[in-house]
């Protein structure tokens, strides 16, 4: 009967749409998924209570059948998480990629990790169980910001009817703000540009024009036809953005550089703003959450973590990071509090790798024992931290980033810092920022042969303070005036967590990860060498070894992430320089073969890669 | 009128497994769903088919348990279910029980897990026989009305 009501629908045309309109969110119709028929019950009983149309199924896969017959059957999608047929977030996935719908998780599971993996994977929202009446309610908001904010991007001359609608001007604003650059920046500067623009449009635009008059007084006006933009076709999306650079990726460019037939450009401009929306996204959670890592080994559209998974060696990290059992500080987790060791280590002077973003941070002070619980916690936050592709958004990972600073002040300050370049250092632990990302190699001879281009300022600071061989990626960014290295290029976590761990450092080739954070703005200025905290034998060797990044060290960057052309840590050490226009970070990962380290004499130095701190 | 004390003997009821427990907020969005009139027996349409989901669940994970090797995931899959469903359906009791469970699977500890669900199954048979007495109750009423 449901489903008669729901075919009804479409056939009731403009005028009964627009009936609905006006009562909407009466009326709103939600698609129901939940395996549990008792949840699936309750869920029902309180939407339709909500007044909304409502179908339930519960399994994924008739969900997404239904879902296929008739994109516009559906205005909302609320799913379970864990559902035996199909991961709940595969669905979301899949809904959000083929049909473009909002899509809201439910699960009894509210652990933040679990949040977050929805969020990463698009989930408009996140409910826990059970789901309050009032909640419910609100979840039309979802609805009407999606179509917004796609409007937005498909019309170029929605001025006039979007100057009716006051809540527009707010959603425009998002979507400028959130679409950066764009060829379509023009007109949504000037709503009213309707004829010039024309002029300048594709013949596309011009039909979608048309599309949307029609449509104006609709709010689910999206008459235009929609793209379904598949895995493949997405990945191609990203890559051309990547290529372009995420600030300049204008939607025409993008275009010309996927060169999909039947493409318009009005489809990646929607595809783009999502996108931004998306990375903005996760940027804000990451920066409200302690411990971020959720992307570890989410499916997740635009984020294919997948070379994380491809790394055996990684597999005793793994097992100890837990990694598919993430908690909050999970990332250390596995490995045990006070496993670091690097109290074993006090002679030691590992690099202390922490990126922003889950670098690892290798706490290595040099003759100072560290508190290894603050290392500890450090590492665990910035591990978490990490894992996430922070687009360089300067609020990244600011609470543990002071939780941090509060932890490591103490220490640092006190630490070999002083030996090593102690201006340097000192300003950069006396500064506001989380003195535990950093490199703090106090003695670390980091032999890595293979050449990562330094920027000249933060080289300059390199030879001067340390003897060392490789230059580390640095950022780009000047060194401000105290000298730190510019900005952190941050590298994502996950893999470099791992490659930690692999590397044993120190005697080991093993790759370690690189992190490099790239945080343009209040954090940055120092440069962050991750590896792996995670190893804490990797530590030990570490510390006594030599960092040697012969030749091969390869560093592959997460591929299709945030590789926003920008920070690519390419092969080896010695093959690439490392641009980090600083938003996106990538993981190096130093594979293990390539990078030989001498043998346990570290030679320690002073390890000045501006930011140890 | 005899329907007039069997109601106030089902309130009383139900008072008492909020009093115990046994129900949480969640029981009462339930009724007031039902009470609007929009769905008469709503309750009690839930909270059979909790009950009898329950009982499967519990059935299913005994018998995971009893295998040479446990499958810990799948015993968590069944707890989690079960879980939402109580959660959902506001059965404290149980759900908490269910979250006990949970630190037990979490440590693949196959007597803890059986010890935690003999404590959880303890709770589901005691929810369900307050269940089933409200139900009768129910059903005297609606006889009588």
């Amino acid at each position: 009967m449901l489903l008669d009501a729901m075919m009804m629908e479409p056939r009731k045309g403009l005028m009964g749409r627009e009936r609905e309109r006006d009562q909407f969110p009466v009326g709103m119709r939600v698609l129901a998924v939940d395996d549990d028929r008792v949840c699936l019950k309750v869920l029902e009983g309180l939407l339709r209570r909500c007044q909304y149309h409502v179908t339930t199924t519960n399994q994924a896969i008739t969900a997404l059948k239904l879902l296929r017959e008739n994109k516009d059957m559906f205005d909302l999608v609320i799913s379970d998480v864990h559902m035996p047929d199909m991961d709940g977030f595969k669905l979301l996935e899949l809904v959000g990629l083929e049909m473009d719908l909002p899509v809201i998780m439910l699960s009894v599971n509210g652990e933040t990790k679990t949040v977050l993996k929805g969020i990463t994977h698009g989930a408009c929202d996140y409910l826990l169980k059970p789901v309050r009446i009032e909640e419910l309610r609100n979840v039309w908001q979802h609805v009407v910001r999606r179509k917004f904010s796609n409007r937005e991007t498909n019309n170029l001359d929605f001025s006039k009817e979007y100057s009716k609608h006051p809540t527009t001007d707010s959603y425009h604003g998002l979507s400028q703000v959130a679409s950066g650059s764009s060829d379509q920046g023009g007109s949504r500067a000037s709503k009213k540009r309707k004829e010039p623009h024309r002029e300048e449009e594709d013949e596309d635009e011009g039909d979608d024009n048309d599309n949307d008059a029609q449509d104006n007084d609709e709010p689910s006006g999206s008459k235009k036809p929609r793209v379904v933009w598949s895995v493949e076709l997405h990945r191609k999306f990203v890559a051309a953005v990547n290529h372009l650079g995420i600030d300049k990726a204008v939607p025409k460019r993008i275009l010309e550089l996927m060169n999909v037939e039947k493409l318009t450009r009005e489809n990646v401009a929607s595809h783009l703003q999502k996108y931004r929306l998306y990375l903005r996204r996760l940027s804000v959670v990451a920066s409200q959450q302690a411990s971020i890592a959720a992307v570890f080994g989410g499916r997740d559209p635009f984020l294919h973590m997948g070379a994380f998974e491809g790394l055996p060696s990684y597999q005793p990290f793994a097992s100890s990071a837990g990694i598919p059992s993430f908690n909050p500080h999970g990332l250390l987790s596995g490995v045990g509090t006070a496993a670091f060791g690097l109290q074993d280590l006090a002679p030691s002077k590992a690099i202390q790798c922490a990126s922003s973003n889950g670098a690892v941070s290798h706490c290595i002070g040099d003759t100072n024992k560290f508190h290894i619980a603050n290392l500890q916690e450090n590492q665990q936050a910035n591990l978490a931290q990490g894992l996430t592709a922070p687009l360089g958004q300067p609020q990244l990972q600011q609470k543990w980033i002071h939780q941090e600073t509060s932890d490591l002040s103490s220490f640092f300050s006190g630490s070999a810092l002083a030996n090593t370049m102690s201006g340097t250092l000192q300003r950069v632990t006396s500064s506001s920022l989380p003195p535990v990302e950093l490199l703090e190699c106090t003695q670390i001879k980091v032999g890595a042969h293979s050449s990562i281009r330094i920027p000249p300022a933060s080289s300059g600071l390199l030879e001067s303070t340390t003897k060392l061989d490789a230059s580390f990626v640095a950022p780009e960014q000047d060194m401000d005036q105290k000298g730190k290295f510019p900005e952190r290029v941050t590298v994502l976590p996950s893999e470099s967590l791992i490659a930690a761990d692999r590397s044993k450092c120190g005697t080991r080739s093993s790759g370690s990860t690189m992190l490099l954070l790239s945080d343009t703005e209040r954090h940055s200025k120092y440069l962050k060498f991750g590896v792996a905290s995670n190893s804490r034998h990797g530590i030990d060797e570490m510390v006594n070894g030599s960092f040697n990044y012969n030749g091969g060290a390869s560093v592959p960057e997460q591929n299709d992430v945030y590789d926003f052309g920008n920070s690519k840590l390419h092969g080896g050490f010695n093959s690439s320089s490392c641009n980090f226009d600083g938003l996106l970070n990538s993981i190096i990962k130093v594979e293990n073969d390539d990078v030989p380290f001498a043998d346990n004499d570290l030679g320690c130095e002073l390890f000045p890669l501006g930011a140890c701190i | 009128m005899a329907a007039v004390a069997l109601k106030n003997q089902l309130n009383a009821h139900i008072a008492s497994m909020f009093a115990a427990g046994f129900l949480d907020k969640q029981f009462q969005e339930l009724q007031m769903l039902q009470d609007d009139g929009s769905s008469p027996g709503f309750v009690s349409e839930v909270v059979g088919l909790f009950i009898d989901d329950a009982e499967k669940i519990t059935g299913l994970i005994a018998g995971l348990l009893d295998q040479p090797v446990v499958d810990f995931d799948k015993v968590d899959a069944l707890v989690h279910q079960l879980k939402g469903s109580s959660a959902s359906v506001g059965a404290q009791r149980v759900k908490l029980s269910c979250e006990q469970f949970h630190s037990y699977y979490e440590a693949k500890n196959r007597d803890g897990c059986v010890m935690a669900l003999a404590l959880l199954r303890n709770e589901f048979y005691d929810s369900r026989s307050k269940f089933q007495t409200m139900f009768q109750l129910e059903q005297q009423i609606e006889a009588c009305s």
